[in-house]
């Protein structure tokens, strides 16, 4: 149920811009909101238990101050921006936080987190880096490891049923989600990079099945409307580093581009893989987050030649196939590749990824920035003549 | 100042140097193996688990980590860091990777050991061993690796629980199962590989003799906690990739570790310091920059001495495995305990980074360090993240300085000794002062 008021796009506007004002809402009536951190924490089992998911997001156009006491400025921007809110008293309406082993600087910052903000709460999820047996097994463990605590916390149990509720209520934001990024498949797309990145943002501030109403609205409301994006030549798609702040795709959408696609982890990477009901919840769940979840933190192994070899090539296949198939499906003239200074796993991406990109024929340019607005701008003039490249 | 003079500032113990040659020998043996059609390995440090499978099932290993440390020290680091520059990997990224990844470009250009290589070079591998512990980089570089080597890659996992999660019931055992099951996998992948079948009793063998070899070296370390302090850093910079990269035979790195561990015995009974007049004794994180060594000579005229280092590189505190049948499992219990062991005392203070950070000030109570020399590593998150935490929990719980110096592992351009002497001048005050406040406190040094 969503607040009175707006509705659609407008709600999602509403959200955008002050993302903490519906959770604090439901705080006041009583419910408990958990942050989150990337989408590796198992969502499901927060909302099984009425707890209230709340992604822990940055904010680039707030100068990172205090930050610097304890995370040194050689590590990702995004995430000092977040322990910076966090340490500025942004995030003190949270009464826990759960963060994963998404990448080295998250799994460190889980433990400074507890150190200088010491929540009610805090669970850390440590996922394993590569998808072989041993490490789905013990994915399994983790995911018992976190139900204990959940339990301990809300003093409630987590039963199968209530799990297998939560996922379905997931999956159906997930084929929502699916539903919305299809309406970018037309020329023009019926809705912009900038209004999806909104909503996107806008799911990370909700309870589930608000979010899948204001989805309903939003998907609705695109496929009546008449004012959508204009028809442009170059249709993007956009790779990398998180996006939370629509500053990146504005830019480019206005000049001269549609950002069609994205495959970041507050866009389709979080969303596009459903979990499987199993006879145990906690199978499908584990098979999802660590092996269903495509993003550049989790090592795939290649299939090697008769001669015990490695392809290079089919070893790209297999990391980057499915960007090829994102590109066709949405009909992608060119590629941005973009990833915050010090981000180390999309930053060892970039010349395997471009071997890719120029393999399939695709053009692509790479942009490395420091998420901050201001910094932003020198990269208006690389993207300008890479649209011009493409045409 | 004259070099002679620079040298002198800090007695090398002369254990320390066939250890060293070990190191040395390593990269000599891998390319002497290559030639002979036998398998080579290009390996991460993974401790232990990964090195005694290779070892067993004779495997030459190299690390290239290490030989990114040589090539710095060597001067041969800049050309590869810029044929990675120009291949278009990031250059805020790890030195040691840049350095590798722009090693093996040149090698696949040429279609061999380029010739410039120091200590012979690394010869192409037949597979890549790489490890999930502690950071991106050390599965993404030799991931990366692939456009430039047809080597196999396998990523060794390592689990890495938080303080509090690693106290609950079963958590320690589905993660030495998760360890057990993975060094399980990487065995099926090397015998498919080398079409061979692993030796287990070999592997028992070796297994011991690694778990005893660290075991020594633990106890090297323990005698520095004598004043003076008679191993200085640098001699453990040089004997740690003896354990650390299982540069040979176990059985024989024990026998230099115990010559070792004599040669500083003495030195404690005798009271004979590592450098002439210990003034202030210092800890080290993380690691020092290569290429300027002899920086530590002119600290050392000073008075400086540096007494104990990061805790990523020394060996785990000795745990009883006697119990332990099964080789899998003592030697990822070892790991285990390399990763653990100072979770409990963490813990009980309620500090919840149990490694990296938390280590430091157990070490410098023990060693009871007058300050701490922090080396924030430019291209390298890892060695870096824990530093203000470091820096913030030494002085808030023990009134310890640190004393912070940017630099890099490889890029010489990022370090500037002559700055650092210069920071290093004032840090002898704040060390005195913070040594009347430690009396005030009631502190034991």
């Amino acid at each position: 149920m969503t607040e009175a008021g707006s509705q659609g796009l407008s709600r999602v506007k509403e959200i955008y811009q002050d993302r903490s004002h519906r959770v604090k809402a439901l705080k006041a009536e009583g419910k408990q909101v958990i942050g989150y951190y990337d989408i590796y924490p198992v969502l499901e089992m927060l909302t099984a238990l009425d707890l209230v998911p709340y992604r822990l997001l940055g904010d680039m156009s707030e100068p990172i101050t205090k930050a610097d006491t304890c995370l040194p400025t050689v590590v990702c921007p995004f995430i000092r921006s977040v322990m910076d809110l966090g340490l500025k008293g942004k995030y003190d309406f949270l009464d826990g936080v759960v963060m994963a082993h998404a990448c080295e600087v998250a799994e460190k910052t889980a433990h400074i987190w507890r150190i200088y903000l010491t929540p009610a709460y805090a669970h850390f999820i440590d996922t394993p880096h590569t998808t072989h047996a041993a490490a789905q097994k013990q994915h399994k463990e983790l995911l018992k490891d976190f139900k204990k605590t959940l339990e301990s916390f809300t003093g409630k149990e987590l039963s199968a049923e209530r799990l297998e509720q939560a996922i379905r209520v997931h999956n159906q934001q997930r084929t929502l989600v699916r539903e919305l990024y299809e309406l970018r498949k037309p020329d023009p797309p019926l809705v912009s990079g900038v209004e999806t990145l909104q909503v996107m943002v806008a799911l990370t501030s909700l309870p589930v099945e608000e979010g899948n109403e204001l989805l309903r609205q939003v998907i609705s409301e695109v496929k009546q409307r008449k004012d959508g994006p204009s028809l442009r030549p170059a249709r993007l798609l956009i790779w990398g580093s998180v996006i939370d702040n629509i500053a990146l795709i504005d830019m480019i959408e206005n000049i001269g581009a549609n950002v069609v696609m994205d495959d970041t982890s507050v866009g389709s990477r979080a969303y596009f893989s459903q979990v499987e009901l199993t006879e145990d919840p906690l199978d499908g769940l584990a098979y999802r987050y660590l092996v269903e979840l495509k993003a550049p933190r989790t090592f795939r192994e290649t299939v090697l030649s008769e001669t015990g070899k490695k392809d290079y090539m089919t070893d790209l296949e297999n990391r980057f196939g499915y960007l090829g198939d994102y590109a066709k499906e949405w009909n992608v003239n060119g590629i941005i590749l973009q990833a915050m200074r010090y981000c180390d796993i999309h930053g060892y991406e970039v010349p395997g990824l471009k071997d890719y990109l120029g393999n399939i024929g695709l053009p692509n340019i790479y942009l490395e920035h420091d998420y901050s607005e201001a910094a932003l701008a020198p990269l208006r003039t690389r993207v300008q003549a890479f649209l011009e490249v493409i045409g | 100042m004259t070099d002679e003079k620079k040298k002198r500032a800090i007695s090398r113990l002369k254990t320390m140097y066939p250890l060293r040659a070990l190191i040395d020998g390593m990269y000599e043996q891998a390319v002497e193996a290559s030639k002979d059609g036998k398998p080579v390995a290009w390996c991460m440090v993974n401790w232990w688990g990964g090195d005694v499978i290779l070892r067993t099932m004779d495997v030459a290993a190299v690390y290239p980590e290490d030989y990114s440390a040589v090539c710095a020290a060597f001067g041969a680091a800049p050309a590869y860091l810029a044929r990675s520059d120009s291949d278009g990997f990031p250059t805020h990224m790890c030195g040691y990777a840049r350095n590798c990844l722009g090693y093996a470009a040149q090698m696949k250009d040429l279609g061999e050991i380029p010739p410039e290589a120091p200590m012979g070079g690394m010869p192409k591998p037949t597979l890549l061993l790489s490890s999930g512990f502690f950071c991106d980089t050390r599965y993404k570089w030799f991931q990366a690796l692939g456009r430039y080597l047809d080597a196999p890659l396998w990523v060794l996992e390592m689990p890495h629980p938080g303080v509090k999660e690693s106290r609950m019931e079963g958590v320690r055992e589905h993660n030495i199962n998760f360890l057990v099951e993975e060094l399980r996998e990487f065995i099926a992948f090397l015998e498919h590989l080398l079409g061979k079948k692993m030796d287990w009793d070999r592997l028992e063998e070796i297994v011991d003799d690694t778990i005893e070899m660290n075991r020594v070296w633990h106890q090297v370390n323990e005698l520095r906690k004598a004043r003076p302090c008679p191993m200085h850093s640098r001699d453990f910079w040089s004997s740690m990739p003896a354990s650390l990269y299982m540069a040979a035979d176990p059985k024989v790195t024990t026998d230099l570790y115990q010559k070792m561990y004599d040669e500083v015995k003495y030195m404690v009974d005798n009271h004979i310091g590592a450098i002439p007049e210990e003034k202030y004794r210092l800890a080290f994180a993380e690691l020092p920059p290569w290429h300027s060594l002899g920086f530590f000579n002119q600290l050392a005229e000073r008075g400086w001495n540096f007494v104990v280092e990061s805790w990523a590189y020394h060996p785990p505190k000795p745990i009883d495995l006697s119990k332990v049948s099964n080789p899998l499992e003592r030697i990822a219990n070892l790991t285990y305990q390399y990763f653990s062991g100072y979770f409990e005392d963490a813990f009980k203070v309620g500090d919840w980074w149990g490694y990296f950070a938390h280590p430091y000030l157990e070490f410098v109570k023990e060693y009871q360090c007058d300050g701490i020399f922090l080396h924030p590593l430019l291209t390298c998150r890892t060695a870096t993240n824990h530093l203000l935490v470091v820096q913030d929990q030494l002085m808030r719980k023990l009134k310890v300085p640190s004393l912070v110096v940017e630099g890099d592992i490889v890029d010489l351009k990022l370090f500037d000794p002559a700055d650092a002497l210069r920071k290093a001048e004032t840090f002898e005050e704040t060390m005195s002062h913070y040594r009347t406040v430690r009396k005030e406190m009631g502190l034991a040094w």
